[in-house]
């Protein structure tokens, strides 16, 4: 069997970020990236798996070349082999390219994938697009938000958790399918120095010459949307009124004002 | 030359503002009807274009429903097979309804099941789609719709167009909007289409509802006008006490910041911010919160906002209409004190 793991290499939150002044996207050239933490849950998910079932876990990534220590992690956690999908003429792209290119790196270098795990959602861009966008590219079925699989045959059988509505689901889809793994449900395990070692030669890195794409179907050409704008969050204007000292006083003066807007 | 996979849209063919009409068996998700509200509001602005819903396996009540809150026209998907909801069949049967008529711009509620379809639906239609937007405007100059989100870990906004594409796709979550009022005079029109699905892929194999201990027996935090909210600040369950008492006091309710759910001080469902609620009450007062921008992402829209907060620095001190600086463990009996005694409540 052959698990498929999609991972980002994201942008730390603790990082100064750089936005691009001509195309209003995030830069990802030359910044230190690591795995989306919610990926490691999909990898964690993929092992047990694996361990359980036999086969490989392959992790996909699209970014630029220095997303490779991201990748070198997940080998070090135990994935078997790892695919960069990495070209300039990627850069820029909004979540259909992104998931354009992600399908078709599957489709040419894994076609007899059993399974694809996604992350929940990505820490620094959290839209929880990119799972049901590969979904549709390959037109296979899909569940969101797993926390426990069984595969009998070509089947599987979920669990997933449906936070806002308080429900535990299961459904069975026909395989090959796609899941996105529940954030902070897999614990994930420790990456290990020795599974680390030459972890380069387990990495494949595909451009775009050998993917073969239209240039203008991937990367910023290939997004329907872009970014008009970008800024600093701001927030409405507040009061800001201030007390400290004797607690006593701030209380009351808070009470009287809360009485003066008619709160109370 | 646009990437070939993407079939020519003339822009001319699409028109209005469409809404996916979630429910739960039973009724309309609130966020449905907010999003019609916003749909009115959107088409107003594109020369009072018609607001339209689809609605997969619902009754005509709740069509109705959705044209005394600003539908004029609401397709419901007949066919048995959906009946209950699976990702790939409803985002493929959506889609279709979706491709036939041919808004300008199509709104999806952002709950667990309609961020689960939404991109897939996109993807579908070739075009593109904004995720949990908090805004959404025309542009003056072009009439493309301005989708407008945090990003970054909320500490960016971001203006996001779809120039080329249509439908403009964008998901917006519960609460983000206000509820536009029950006109029980407006007229619309409901239409049944019996969609064809190509193939079953999913089979769903049944449910169960979670039961979450709770920290105490007080309405959610959607609804209510006054939020007393704790943070990792309170350094126990135990605080939550305290800021149950001042909830009640106030006819209020209590909500948590993603460290105090974490911590496992309060559910999942009372936490508010950029991956909680968002909530809009009269008051709300942080109690043990720091404020972090994607925090306020979630409690932006309250009318008044108090800090009580040991911390001077703290984010949240500035971004208050009122703050005390102080240890909450001396400052919250105090204050309830004082309430009751404004209330003359003994
Ligand atoms: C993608 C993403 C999404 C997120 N979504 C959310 C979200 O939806 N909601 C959310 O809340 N957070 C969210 N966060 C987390 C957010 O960044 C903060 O980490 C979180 O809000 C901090 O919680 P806190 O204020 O309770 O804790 P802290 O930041 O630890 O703040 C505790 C505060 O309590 C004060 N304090 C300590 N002791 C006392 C005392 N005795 N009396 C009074 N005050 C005291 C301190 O001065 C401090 O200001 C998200 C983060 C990311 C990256």
């Amino acid at each position: 069997m052959k698990f498929v793991v999609l991972t980002k290499a994201a942008v730390p939150l603790s990082t100064a970020i750089r936005i691009d002044p001509k195309t209003g996207t995030l830069v990802r050239e030359g910044v230190p990236l690591s795995t989306n933490q919610w990926d490691r849950d999909a990898v964690e998910f993929a092992l047990k798996l694996r361990d359980r079932y036999g086969g490989e876990v392959i992790a996909i990534s699209m970014a630029p070349p220095s997303g490779i220590p991201a990748l070198e992690s997940l080998i070090g956690m135990g994935v078997d082999k790892a695919i960069l999908a990495t070209d300039r003429v990627f850069a820029g792209a909004d979540t259909w390219a992104t998931s354009y290119v992600l399908a078709k790196t599957i489709e040419k270098y894994v076609p007899d994938y059993t399974l694809i795990l996604a992350g929940e959602e990505t820490i620094d861009s959290t839209t929880a697009h990119v799972g049901a966008q590969v979904a549709s590219h390959l037109n296979i079925p899909y569940v969101y938000y797993v926390y426990d699989a069984e595969i009998q045959g070509n089947k599987i059988r979920v669990k997933r958790f449906l936070e806002d509505e308080g429900v535990d689901e299961y459904y069975e889809m026909e395989l090959p399918a796609l899941i996105s793994v529940a954030k902070g449900t897999q614990m994930p395990r420790e990456v290990s120095l020795s599974r680390k070692l030459n972890a380069r030669e387990k990495i494949m890195q595909a451009t775009n010459k050998e993917l073969g794409l239209d240039p203008e179907c991937v990367g910023l050409k290939g997004s329907p949307t872009f970014v008009a704008t970008q800024t600093g969050a701001t927030f409405p204007p507040r009061k800001r009124k201030i007390y400290q000292g004797d607690p006593r006083e701030s209380v009351k003066a808070l009470v009287e004002e809360l009485k003066k807007e008619g709160l109370l | 030359m646009p990437c070939k996979l993407w079939p020519p849209v003339n822009k001319e063919e699409y028109k209005g503002v469409w809404v996916y009409l979630e429910h739960d068996g039973t009724k309309l998700k609130d966020v449905a009807l907010e999003l019609l509200g916003k749909a009115r509001d959107l088409a107003a602005k594109r020369g009072n274009a018609p607001v339209g819903g689809v609605l997969v396996a619902g009754t005509d009540e709740m069509a109705q429903e959705a044209i005394y809150h600003g539908a004029d026209k609401v397709v419901v998907i007949v066919n048995p097979e959906l009946k209950v909801y699976t990702p790939y069949e409803y985002a493929n049967a959506i889609a279709k309804v979706v491709a036939k008529y041919k808004p300008e711009i199509f709104l999806i509620g952002g709950t667990k099941r309609g961020r689960e379809i939404a991109a897939f639906i996109a993807n579908t239609l070739a075009t593109g789609i904004t995720a949990d937007c908090t805004a959404l405007e025309i542009d003056p100059k072009t009439g493309d719709l301005l989708q407008i989100r945090p990003t970054f870990g909320g500490t960016q906004m971001a203006t996001i167009k779809t120039p080329q594409r249509r439908p403009q796709m964008a998901s917006v979550r519960p609460g983000v909007f206000p509820k536009p009022p029950r006109d029980v005079n407006r007229k619309g029109e409901i239409i049944h289409e019996s969609v064809e699905l190509n193939g079953r892929r999913t089979v769903f194999l049944g449910a169960e509802k979670r039961i979450e201990r709770d920290i105490a027996d007080l309405p959610p935090v959607e609804s209510a006008d006054v939020v007393v909210a704790g943070g990792r600040g309170l350094g126990s369950a135990e605080g939550f006490k305290l800021l149950v008492e001042l909830a009640k006091l106030l006819n209020g309710t209590v909500a948590a910041s993603l460290m105090a759910v974490r911590a496992g001080w309060a559910p999942h469902t009372r936490q508010v911010g950029q991956t909680g609620k968002t909530i809009r009450p009269k008051l709300y007062i942080a109690v043990g919160i720091s404020g972090a921008v994607q925090h306020m992402m979630g409690i932006q829209e309250s009318k008044y906002i108090v800090a009580i907060n040991s911390d001077p620095n703290a984010p949240i001190v500035q971004n208050a209409d009122y703050a005390i600086v102080g240890d909450y463990k001396q400052i919250v009996p105090l204050l309830i004190e004082e309430i009751k005694k404004a209330k003359g409540i003994k």
